[in-house]
């Protein structure tokens, strides 16, 4: 493999440390890391082919000083207003680029000692914490190339902790935006801890306000420790050339709802992947994606039955417009010694031109018999004759693509538990959808 | 009243390596408050003609003319041409996964309809339960997916649904009584003649003559070879019943190979 130049020298990379006031382990493990990613293998994830992508792009430091004074960033980023729970509200938390959160707890996360810091000062205030979980279960740090070169280079974020028991009945909205065109490497990372039996459902919206040149590499790990329940709702909007790695470890009986709309308008290449690892764990992985224009998307969702009695579901449903590019990898895999358990996945893909490409590839590796283990996978394409039926009746081109785009997505939107998530997602692709159709109508 | 007319129409299709020319001069009036009936042996181009009126890109129109109201259709594309009144019941409908008939419809109706102003959910429902028991169709119809696995009479019964919740100015029906039973066909005609009336006008394109007992044509015309050769009364219907499409040729002393003949 061809050796990369590191990105920045120890020196350099040293100060930043010592600029962040960054806690010893880390900071060695950044100099690590820096040394270590070069070598590493890029990780392979199937028929996506992303490895000339400019991922490692931009400039470590902003140019102001870092730990500026948070503000809200409510202009920039969409709220997300319904909730469930009328009677609470949400918990907003909200990150502009790598600036420390603005952090605004409910009454009810505040009362149960709910957790949000900024990267840098979460590590200095909960080094038990980031010993435990930290690039440790769920991402391994050093893991392939661009989890080393996140490690190495990782330059804002936020820690979300929620301690064992605590239910939180309202939301807990997390808005992150990306300015994208300040030249600046968007190394972010969440680390969020669902200590034992607690609670919560989270709400994320990920966007980038202006396409621009600069890298994303952004890293969440999420660690549900002995039955702790989470509901994720992620919405991403990204605009820059993207790496996204969303991984789960789950304990003993807790159990993860994911819900994830890939939105974005960059090229992308994820990494969702959920550890099931303790006995009877759970996980639900909801996805649905729009690709547009000429991006391309490569989504791969990994779960892995490691434990007795354990359950995973994968349903992904996916549109492509124009000239745009949308692979989904679904992979279920049940290690030897995971008995009893339950691996299901369903990959669809809907392709609305000639030059759209689009992928489903089920993957399932079975290595213990007392298993339960399915998939459904298809590649479909509206094709001329339906779209000359739908219009035959008035429906415009646009509004007959969309019919059945919204018809094909609302399958798995119907699925998702949670209302607020379900209205926001529906809304985002109703608006990707149409830029995309304007989009390509201009271009015609 | 709303005039459809079609005036020395020829039609092109573009087959893989042939050009063809299937229709070779059509000349047809129709009114609102008229029914008429196109009959023809199969391969004349009855398909064609109803396909072209509606506007399938695939029909090359290379001479003649389709208005409506004295405007020409032409360079109009199909939904433009549906919502200005058009309706066409297909031989062969489209199968949509995703997309549920009553959501459909009402896309349909709304597109006819100013933005802001769509049809209430109570209204819609109103007549969506009502053209459903007219047409003897479950309620779950409504909510399957677009002709996803429908049978066959199923699907017409589904275009007949379309009918006469979208309630077009002018409706082609295109063999809609093909691999129907008695029964079905009853309904069938039973869902057309409740549009009849002064504003609605219904080109009814048959094989046979039966579907005319049930649905009674003021006019009558007859295709061959790719032009209407006689038009006339429901008279015309029960005579070609009796004497055949070769009989009607041999009398008319055309010179036409028919593709059901020996
Ligand atoms: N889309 C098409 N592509 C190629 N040939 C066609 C197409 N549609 C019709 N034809 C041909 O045109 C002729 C008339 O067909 P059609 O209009 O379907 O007749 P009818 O409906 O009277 O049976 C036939 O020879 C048929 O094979
Ligand atoms: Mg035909």
């Amino acid at each position: 493999m061809a050796r990369v130049k590191p990105f920045t020298t120890a020196a350099a990379l040293a100060t930043f440390s010592a600029d962040r006031h960054e806690t010893a382990p880390l900071a060695e493990l950044r100099q690590q890391a820096l040394a270590a990613y070069p070598q590493l293998p890029l990780p392979t994830f199937e028929k996506i082919r992303y490895q000339r992508w400019p991922l490692f792009n931009g400039d470590l430091a902003p140019e102001q000083a870092a730990n500026q004074t948070a503000t809200p960033t409510s202009e920039l980023a969409t709220p997300l207003t319904t909730t469930d729970a009328a009677d609470q509200e949400p918990a907003m938390i909200q990150q502009l680029d790598l600036q420390a959160p603005w952090v605004q707890l409910s009454a009810e996360a505040q009362a149960q000692g709910v957790v949000v810091l900024d990267f840098f000062q979460a590590q200095r205030e909960y080094p038990e914490l980031f010993a435990k979980y930290y690039g440790t279960l769920a991402a391994p740090a050093l893991a392939n190339r661009l989890a080393a070169f996140h490690t190495a280079a990782v330059n804002g974020g936020l820690l979300i902790y929620l301690p064992a028991g605590a239910k939180l009945t309202a939301p807990l909205t997390l808005e992150l935006t990306q300015s994208g065109d300040n030249g600046q490497l968007y190394a972010q990372h969440l680390l969020l801890v669902a200590g034992e039996n607690s609670e919560a459902t989270i709400l994320a919206t990920r966007q980038t306000t202006t396409a621009g040149s600069a890298s994303a590499n952004i890293v969440e790990e999420l660690i549900l420790e002995q039955g702790a329940q989470l509901r994720y709702t992620a919405i991403d909007g990204l605009k820059n050339t993207t790496y996204l790695a969303r991984r789960a470890y789950l304990f003993a009986d807790a159990r993860i709802d994911w819900a994830l709309g890939e939105m974005n308008d960059g090229d992308i290449v994820t990494d969702f992947n959920t550890d099931l690892v303790g006995k009877g764990s759970q996980a639900d992985f909801k996805a649905v994606a729009i690709s547009t224009g000429s991006q391309f998307q490569g989504i791969t969702t990994r779960l892995t039955n490691y434990g007795l009695h354990t359950v995973a579901n994968i349903l992904q449903h996916g549109v492509i417009l124009s000239d745009a590019t949308l692979t989904f990898n679904g992979v279920g895999h049940i290690v030897k010694g995971a008995r009893d358990s339950d691996s299901q996945q369903e990959n669809r893909v809907l392709m609305l031109s000639r030059t759209a490409r689009g992928d489903a590839n089920p993957i399932l590796l079975i290595d213990e018999n007392d298993v339960r283990a399915g998939h459904a996978a298809s590649v479909g394409r509206v094709n001329e004759s339906q779209m000359y039926y739908l219009m035959s009746r008035g429906l415009s081109k646009d509004l007959a693509e969309r019919l059945v785009i919204r018809g094909f997505l609302g399958s798995v939107l119907t699925e998702i538990p949670v209302a607020a998530a379900r209205a926001a997602l529906t809304a985002t692709i109703e608006r990707k959808l149409i830029d995309g159709q304007r989009h390509r109508d201009r271009a015609q | 009243m709303s005039v459809l007319e079609v005036r020395d129409l020829h039609v092109r299709v573009d087959d893989q390596n042939e050009h063809k020319e299937i229709l070779k001069g059509v000349d047809l009036t129709m009114k609102t408050g008229e029914i008429h009936a196109v009959m023809g042996p199969n391969g004349t181009g009855k398909s064609t003609l109803s396909e072209t009126i509606m506007g399938n890109p695939r029909y090359q129109v290379t001479n003649g003319d389709i208005l409506l109201d004295g405007v020409s259709l032409l360079d109009k594309p199909v939904d433009e041409r549906a919502r200005a009144g058009l309706f066409l019941a297909m031989q062969y409908p489209a199968e949509i996964v995703g997309v549920t008939n009553a959501e459909f419809m009402r896309a349909a109706i709304n597109a006819r309809r100013p933005d802001d102003d769509p049809i209430s959910v109570r209204q819609f429902i109103k007549e969506l339960d009502h053209n459903l028991a007219l047409l003897d169709m479950s309620e779950g119809m409504a909510e399957r997916y677009l002709n996803q696995g429908f049978s066959g009479g199923e699907k017409k019964r589904n275009e007949i649904l379309q009918l006469l919740m979208i309630k077009p100015t002018f409706a082609i029906l295109d063999e809609i009584d093909s691999g129907l039973d008695i029964d079905a066909m009853k309904v069938v005609a039973k869902g057309v003649n409740s549009m009849r009336g002064a504003t609605f006008g219904s080109l009814i394109i048959t094989h046979y003559q039966r579907l005319l007992d049930y649905i009674k044509p003021d006019v009558v015309h007859v295709m061959m070879g790719g032009r209407v050769v006689k038009s006339g009364d429901a008279d015309l219907a029960r005579k070609l019943e009796d004497e055949g499409y070769t009989g009607l040729r041999d009398e008319l002393g055309l010179d036409i190979q028919l593709t059901d003949e020996n």
